[in-house]
């Protein structure tokens, strides 16, 4: 394969995925608006479930069958890195309070069928069997067992300094306007420099060139939280929003996500504070005791259908809108969008 | 026969009777293809998570787009404060001077808080807004507010996302025939589009609805089905459906059938 130089903007999920997949055949440049690679965007944030079944819910079948080809393809990925990143697939338990049967029963209804994939009914032994600090606590649920997640600062983390090394140039704060040429000559310039490609996965940054492109916000918390072991990502039935703690290393759990439609990337309001910390107290009382590490607000790309989408204008191809799905999709987006040309 | 009139809201008239939501659609292309589905001319939207005008826009111009009347609401709102800041808001932003008023007075079932939804709706009324309240199936509590000048009165059907139905139909009956002139709309509450031909049958001027349709396997099959109800509701009580009785009477007289038929 023919050697290209390569821009990378956005050097959020998309791409550190992008990155992931053309630093062994290509000369990479990343450009970041953020000032250091410690950078808040929302794949930062999120708690990386790979949940093509509980998603299902609310897409449609092909983007949870997208899902399970990304998740088959993480591990490929995260090799590539010299130190373990966590990467489980342990299934996602979905549970309900009693007030909230209504809710669950809807859950399973809308749940779509996905090939060879499906989901359990569970009770309460069942459920204490799977998440013994939950016995007791639930007497109805939903296992879905093929689902997983990854240890996205890790991910974070390691890519950055493991792109580093394998010499990819990085450039921080830089913002990129692009002017996509369309021209003969193939080269498309950034800053000054000349491309043979431009891989344009700026996410919300991009949103004054992407038409229809819109911000939902979404509040994640970080509890360190000793007293509290479970094994596996629970999603809790929530009237508005699927409300989920994600255990990670070290005794952390990530609570997300109120998603309200609002392009408003300020700090967490109270109210979502309240809703999501009071939620995971509900789930477990060791949460009482948790300490808050942080509470953060972000943007997730969408667009109206809240389907990813990626196109090629000359030589920039673009990725984006990847909304609440980044983790579930990025690795199966990202190649079907390099493929033809650089993979 | 009765006679049709269209739905009245202070002074503008609509041949749709359904109203409908706009929030817990899977995307927001979903939303705009069941709001067409639904034949609906009113569509309402909540702004009061979006914290600033500009942070709403992208969203608020999706339902702009639509095309259809806007009534923008108070949901979430907890204090008369709360409410009045938010309808002024929504005044700037949809440029319009309709405004839902939803006042909580109990976090879990959403139950309109009537005390402070009294005060906040004077204050509304005085301040030029054509204030549409979202209420209880209290018959006192919607005269209070006809009495301080509101022309729609939303009474609840069951509390908001239940999707129980018309819980008190006795109630929701009773407010329809001493309320005569004012125009009725069932807010919240329902969950199949039978409960929504029933209140149309009842004589209710409208339904408004949001979760039964969002919340569907396919929303926009079931705004299409709500439509159909609506429909099939106003004209059941334009038609005037025959009085319930106690004692069956068979539509075919049984004189000149043979004896040994008749049982």
């Amino acid at each position: 394969m023919k050697e290209y130089r390569v821009a990378i903007l956005g050097f959020g999920l998309v791409g550190k995925v992008a990155a992931m997949m053309l630093h062994k055949h290509h000369q990479l440049s990343i450009f970041e608006a953020a000032c250091d690679a410690s950078q808040n965007g929302a794949g930062a944030l999120a708690a990386a479930m790979l949940a093509p079944m509980a998603e299902s819910v609310n897409c449609e079948v092909d983007i949870a069958e997208l899902g399970l080809e990304a998740m088959a393809m993480w591990p490929e990925l995260l090799a590539q890195l010299p130190t373990n990143v966590m990467f489980q697939q342990a299934g996602t338990l979905v549970i309900a309070h009693n007030q909230d049967m209504g809710d669950l029963q809807s859950f399973m209804q809308r749940l779509k069928p996905i090939r060879g994939h499906h989901a359990q009914r569970v009770l309460g032994a069942d459920i204490a069997k799977l998440e013994p600090d939950l016995a007791g606590r639930f007497h109805q649920g939903v296992y879905l067992p093929s689902e997983g997640q990854l240890d996205n600062l890790a991910f974070y983390q390691q890519s950055y300094a493991f792109l580093r090394q394998q010499g990819v140039q990085f450039h921080f704060s830089q913002n990129v306007e692009l002017h996509p040429q369309s021209h003969k000559s193939g080269i498309e310039m950034v800053n000054g420099e000349a491309f043979d490609w431009i891989i344009d996965c700026r996410g919300i940054g991009a949103k004054e060139q992407c038409d229809g492109l819109r911000g939902v916000r979404g509040e994640v918390a970080r509890i360190y939280a000793p007293e509290v072991q479970l094994q596996r990502p629970v999603r809790l039935m929530h009237p508005r929003y699927p409300i989920y703690i994600a255990p990670k290393p070290n005794n952390e759990f990530v609570i997300g996500a109120t998603e309200i439609e609002s392009q408003d990337s300020g700090p967490a309001t109270v109210r979502s504070t309240l809703e999501l910390l009071s939620a995971a107290y509900t789930v477990h009382s060791g949460f009482a005791e948790g300490r808050v590490m942080a509470i953060n607000a972000g943007l997730r790309p969408a667009f109206g259908d809240n389907r990813p989408r990626s196109s090629i204008k000359g030589n920039v191809i673009s990725i984006n809108g990847l909304y609440r799905h980044g983790y579930l999709l990025a690795p199966a987006v990202v190649r079907q969008a390099l493929t033809k040309e650089l993979l | 026969m009765r006679e049709e009139k269209p739905l009245n809201i202070y002074g503008q008239t609509f041949e749709s009777r359904l109203l409908i939501g706009s929030a817990l659609y899977p995307s927001p292309h979903i939303m705009q293809e069941a709001i067409c589905a639904s034949q609906s001319q009113i569509v309402t939207v909540s702004l009061r998570r979006q914290n600033s005008v500009s942070a709403g826009e992208d969203f608020w111009q999706l339902i702009k787009d639509t095309g259809l009347t806007v009534l923008p609401n108070t949901a979430g709102c907890h204090s008369v404060k709360e409410a009045v800041t938010l309808a002024k808001m929504c005044k700037e932003v949809f440029a319009t001077d309709w405004i839902k008023l939803e006042l909580i007075g109990d976090e879990y079932n959403l139950q309109p808080d009537p005390v402070a939804l009294l005060e906040a709706t004077e204050i509304l009324l005085q301040d030029g807004f054509k204030v549409l309240p979202y209420c209880t199936d209290d018959l006192v509590l919607c005269q209070r507010l006809a009495a301080l000048g509101c022309e729609v009165l939303m009474p609840w059907g069951a509390p908001i996302g239940t999707g129980k139905g018309l819980l008190n139909p006795y109630n929701l009956a009773m407010i329809r025939q001493r309320m005569p002139d004012t125009t009725l709309i069932v807010d919240a509450g329902l969950g199949v589009p039978s409960h929504a031909c029933q209140a149309l049958e009842m004589g209710y001027d409208a339904v408004l609805l949001n979760s039964a349709i969002a919340g569907a396997g396919c929303p926009v099959k079931m705004a299409s089905a709500f439509n159909h109800a609506v429909q099939a509701g106003r004209a059941a009580y334009i038609a005037q459906a025959m009085p319930e009785k106690d004692v069956a009477a068979p539509s075919t007289p049984t004189m000149g059938m043979p004896f040994w038929h008749q049982n």
